[in-house]
């Protein structure tokens, strides 16, 4: 049976081309549109995920990393006395003004202040051990390449963050950011950039297990007061990614740019079998004149759809991969994320749009009739 | 002792008649048709366009509902089954070949084969082929099984279409206008396979034909005009189960 499928579907393709483009078209948009939506907001949960930390204790209304608001510093005992827990340390974040140099503007930027230790758990693993050494100066930040002309500075250059003097002492690559330009400094830096944060305050309180198995346990344990709100690093970073797909619609977008990538592919696709079909419907009309059941031709006009789709999908998975690269290597960043699930979900979603392209279709076989041959 | 299978009729139509179209439009083709046709037999049906026959071949083959009348084939009333029963009916007993080949332009021609065998009664891929090689043997195909139809000459198209009839082994085979595509020489080989279809097999064959060449090669000739059958030639000669059925009579 899938033999015949495949032997007409390769013998006729020119036929069949049609089908096979729209099917990857389709696979292509939702694994791109999807994969650039998941690239964008990891961008949010960087601060989570690109920490060693295994728990963030944080304020109860807590919904995304960047917008922690203060807890007590005092909180950070509760992690502490947890026998599971191996350290502990608290971490500052929070949006401030940028003030360029010159008067050149303000910007919005997020502030990062944590330990700056080797072994600490909120420094960013993007900085290197030499400008850890450059940020235990107060007053010293470090900013990504890629935000020097949105900042309005360079390296040595001087700037202020709400009203306190700064000094940019260096850069890091492939450090992107959505909302604003993350700064990494100190914990002393970050309170007088953050003046909200006074002292004795901190926005999330950072644990490291000693089995990092163990988090989920801790975790329950510090949600049992009910003035804090804690999470697994796995469970924030998504909480994170989350609250950005639902507070800026996109995920409302992206839906309707799917199922529009959809549509197209389901028309074309069922057009595509339907006129393959009738023009095959002499021969059909033979074979049920023959007696062969109409659900042995229906059944090969969907392994058809079936056939379509596998090799739709085929095309596309290593276009969505080659134009993820290129995106990458032109604009620098890797803003495209194409996990195996989502590939695996964009696939699966596909092929039964063309399958149910198939389904369609079937409406041509009404048209069989083996009568007709003898007129 | 004369066997009782070759008194009794195969296939017998009695009164049919049929129309197409209503109200002032409505053209009756067939007016109270009745026919028998008989095992081992190959029966020509002659007429000019428009008389009939192909409506009558497609009532008797269990493809066109006859306003009137019944169908008896191998003692079952054909219009008086399901249509599920009656596709059954068709696959299990009934072979056709019609004026165009209508194969499939991608499959080969051992693959249009194996497709009836494999569709039509499950058979594994190793007995479809087996079978379909046999069978395009014994119509000269063999060298050809693997060509396509769009390399093949119109003759040989016909010939795997009568191989796709064959295969299934039925008890009935309808040809309509089998010839009229092929050259004489062509078609004689398509005639000389039908006959040997009711010779060698005991199928009940018939051919619906314009071709008046044909009617030296078949055993017994109806001709119909205006919906009517009006004269039955029997070749004696050429027949021998015929023979002794006249003979019994």
């Amino acid at each position: 049976m899938a033999s015949y499928s495949l032997t007409t579907l390769w013998y006729e393709r020119q036929r069949y081309v049609p089908g096979v483009l729209a099917v990857a078209f389709s696979a292509l948009l939702i694994a791109l549109q999807v994969g650039l939506l998941l690239g964008l907001f990891s961008i949010t949960s960087i601060p989570i995920d690109h920490t060693k930390a295994d728990v963030w204790m944080g304020a109860p209304e807590v919904s995304s990393v960047d917008l922690g608001r203060p807890i007590p510093e005092g909180r950070l005992a509760r992690m502490a006395y947890l026998s599971e827990i191996k350290r502990c340390e608290i971490y500052l974040q929070g949006f401030a003004f940028w003030s360029k140099p010159n008067n050149g503007g303000s910007e919005l930027c997020m502030v990062i202040g944590s330990h700056l230790s080797p072994d600490s758990l909120g420094k960013i693993k993007e900085l290197t051990p030499e400008q850890c050494g450059l940020l235990a100066e107060e007053g010293t930040v470090i900013i990504d390449k890629s935000d020097e002309k949105k900042l309005g500075v360079e390296i040595e250059k001087k700037a202020e963050i709400s009203g306190y003097p700064v000094r940019v002492v260096s850069t890091t690559h492939g450090l992107p950011s959505l909302a604003g330009p993350y700064v990494l400094c100190s914990i002393a830096t970050a309170r007088k950039c953050l003046p909200v944060w006074k002292d004795n305050t901190t926005t999330y309180v950072l644990g490291q297990c000693r089995n990092r198995q163990d988090a989920p346990k801790v975790v329950k344990q510090l949600n049992q007061y009910k003035d804090v709100l804690a999470f697994t690093q796995d469970e924030f970073s998504k909480r994170t990614r989350l609250h950005w797909l639902l507070r800026t619609k996109a995920g409302i977008a992206l839906g309707y740019a799917a199922a529009l990538g959809l549509l197209v592919g389901a028309v074309v696709t069922s057009q595509t079998l339907y006129a393959a079909t009738v023009a095959s419907l002499r021969e059909y009309a033979v074979l049920r004149a023959l007696g062969i059941p109409r659900w042995r031709i229906a059944f090969m006009v969907v392994s058809q759809s079936f056939w379509i789709g596998i090799i739709g999908i085929a095309l596309a998975l290593p276009a969505a991969y080659g134009l993820a690269w290129a995106v990458e290597y032109f604009i620098r960043v890797a803003i495209v994320a194409l996990p195996w699930w989502l590939l695996s979900a964009a696939a699966a979603v596909t092929l039964a749009m063309a399958l149910v392209s198939g389904l369609f279709a079937l409406r041509s076989l009404r048209q069989i009739e083996p009568a007709m041959l003898l007129r | 002792m004369i066997d009782d299978s070759l008194l009794t009729p195969a296939l017998q139509g009695v009164h049919l008649s049929r129309s197409f179209g209503e109200g002032e439009t409505k053209t009756t083709v067939l007016y109270d048709v009745s026919i028998e046709l008989f095992s081992g037999q190959i029966t020509l049906l002659m007429g000019p366009s428009g008389s009939g026959k192909s409506t009558l071949l497609a009532i008797l083959s269990g493809l066109l509902h006859p306003d009137s009348g019944t169908v008896m084939a191998l003692g079952h009333d054909l219009w008086a089954m399901s249509d599920l029963e009656r596709e059954r009916f068709r696959l299990r007993h009934c072979g056709f070949i019609f004026q165009g080949y209508n194969l499939f332009n991608a499959l080969t021609a051992r693959q249009q084969l194996e497709m009836v065998l494999r569709w039509g009664e499950g058979a594994s891929a190793g007995e479809a082929r087996r079978r379909a090689e046999e069978m395009l043997d014994l119509l000269g195909l063999a060298k050809k099984a693997h060509l396509r139809p769009t390399e093949l000459s119109g003759g040989e198209k016909q010939r795997v279409a009568i191989g796709r009839a064959l295969i299934k082994e039925p008890n009935f085979c309808f040809a309509d206008e089998p010839t009229s595509a092929l050259d004489w020489k062509a078609g004689q080989q398509v005639i000389e396979l039908l006959r040997s279809a009711a010779h060698d097999r005991g199928a009940t064959v018939l051919v619906v034909a314009h071709d008046a060449r044909i009617i030296e090669h078949v055993d017994r000739v109806v001709h119909m005009e205006d919906g009517r059958l009006w004269q039955q030639e029997e070749h004696e000669a050429r027949e021998p189960v015929l023979h002794t059925l006249k003979q019994a009579r």
